[in-house]
């Protein structure tokens, strides 16, 4: 198993009379498995998903990743391994190239070496950017283009788990399609992905979970 | 004719402060004709004036009196402390818990600021000498002040716009530093611009007021001149360090223990 959640609750100390966002939650994630968490909005699928990723303060429960107790992991460190990408995608200022490689300008990841320009532009030619130049000035992306580059941002960092909170809601139908293509090519290299959405469905997940009323429930 | 004192300035009685007033009672009259509404704020502010510049002239008569170093520094911790109060309630947005870092900010600047322009470049003899001490203090916590209140103020509004490309550069494993190195450098950038702004037009624009004021007691104005350029960039070395040492002493403040940045939504 290579994550393990349980009883996660949100907050783990509620205002008084204010409900939790979530309660009681428990998820297991095995390697090269895709998990899909629908529910309406609003039901905190985006909240569960930076409390997986130890982006939230204030959260009760336990996280064990590959036996490891999240309390003997330095966040960073946790980070590293399983990696949330917000639907939003942030593109700093600055070329694609230096978006690709700001993983690798943080001092976690001071001891691994960083992508050269080859594997770069292999990398953008595997999600349909051809015709992005690496010194093309990232504020000049579209939405579509942005968010596959984010996306590969974080799957060039090889993480054991990523988190994709909504990650083809906003694109049109060729970009969510290589969005997928970038995701099931994760899956098939025995990374593990949850993955929140509530639009499109696809026969990429293992499972389907909903999050309703502050609950994680199984199969839909 | 009208008195003077030793050094020849022509002495203010209270005659003339009497006359002073008439300026306020323009500017009341200006608000009332105009519907301003401010008379009374004018008042108490006019009030106020006159209250605390006297009392201060009666404080630094009995000090530079005394001639006690134990109390040239209670005051200056004094103004130090008011200069943190007043950061914090320009910074209403701020977490709590930066009166401290502030305080210390203050601290740090205004002594190492006021004693290295009295000690190693007037070279003021006692080093504790209340007519140097206090006023060059005076001046190094003010613009310092205005500086740290302007970065602080900024810090936290440029996080909270920034706060999906933290989020975003925590979750790929950057510290708070990290991900608050670019809104750390706008908010120490915005701490000193004034200070630069005010080195570049002095003496175009505007005769600094320590210049004026050395002009107006009868010294010579190349004297004045010399003593006024120090004066600035003591200034600009102050609000430097203190915007600097604030910023860092407290932006971290808006992170949890676990290195994440709490957004508006999860404040408790």
């Amino acid at each position: 198993m290579l994550l393990i959640a349980e009883h996660l609750s949100y907050p783990a100390e509620p205002q008084p009379g204010a409900p939790r966002v979530f309660d009681g939650v428990n998820l297991v994630l095995e390697p090269g498995e895709l998990v899909d968490v629908v529910g309406p909005s609003g039901s905190g699928k985006t909240t569960l998903l930076r409390a997986l990723a130890r982006l939230l303060p204030g959260v009760g429960g336990t996280l064990v990743f590959a036996g490891a107790a999240a309390e003997s992991v330095v966040p960073a460190e946790w980070r590293r391994h399983i990696a949330l990408v917000p639907q939003q995608a942030v593109m700093r200022s600055g070329t694609v190239a230096d978006n690709l490689l700001l993983p690798w300008s943080l001092r976690v990841r001071a001891q691994e070496t960083a992508p050269d320009a080859d594997q770069l532009r292999e990398a953008l030619d595997s999600v349909g950017l051809h015709e992005i130049t690496l010194d093309r000035d990232a504020a000049k992306l579209s939405v579509g283009q942005a968010a596959r580059v984010a996306l590969l941002r974080v799957a060039l960092t090889a993480p054991d788990i990523l988190l994709l909170d909504e990650p083809d809601a906003n694109l049109d139908d060729a970009s969510a399609d290589q969005v997928r293509a970038i995701t099931a090519r994760f899956v098939g290299g025995g990374g593990a992905v949850v993955r929140v959405r509530h639009l499109r469905s696809d026969d990429l997940a293992a499972r389907r979970l909903r999050l309703s009323g502050g609950r994680l429930t199984g199969e839909v | 004719m009208p008195e003077t004192t030793a050094g020849g300035v022509i002495a203010i009685g209270w005659l003339q402060l009497v006359l002073a007033t008439g300026f306020v009672l323009l500017v009341g009259a200006i608000s009332l004709r105009l519907a301003l509404g401010i008379e009374k704020e004018l008042a108490i502010a006019t009030a106020r004036t006159y209250l605390q510049l006297a009392l201060l002239g009666l404080v630094l008569r009995w000090v530079f009196g005394i001639d006690s170093p134990l109390v040239v520094v209670a005051i200056l911790v004094f103004m130090m402390a008011a200069a943190a109060q007043t950061i914090v309630r320009r910074a209403p947005d701020a977490p709590r818990g930066i009166l401290g870092s502030s305080m210390l900010a203050i601290l740090l600047t205004g002594f190492t600021v006021t004693f290295a322009v009295t000690g190693l470049i007037v070279q003021v003899e006692p080093w504790y000498r209340a007519q140097y001490v206090i006023p060059i203090a005076g001046m190094v916590l003010g613009n310092s002040m205005n500086g740290i209140a302007l970065a602080l103020e900024r810090t936290f509004a440029d996080m909270d716009s920034r706060a999906g490309e933290i989020l975003a550069l925590t979750a790929l494993g950057a510290t708070p530093w990290e991900a608050a190195g670019d809104t750390v450098r706008v908010a120490i950038r915005a701490g000193l611009i004034p200070t630069i702004n005010s080195m570049a037009a002095a003496g175009i624009v505007f005769i600094p007021g320590m210049m004026t004021g050395q002009v107006l007691a009868g010294a010579d104005p190349l004297h004045a001149a010399y003593y006024q350029i120090v004066v600035m960039l003591m200034v600009s070395a102050a609000t430097a360090l203190g915007s600097v040492l604030a910023v860092m002493l407290s932006f971290r403040k808006r992170f949890s223990a676990e290195g994440v940045y709490v957004e508006k939504g999860y404040r408790s």
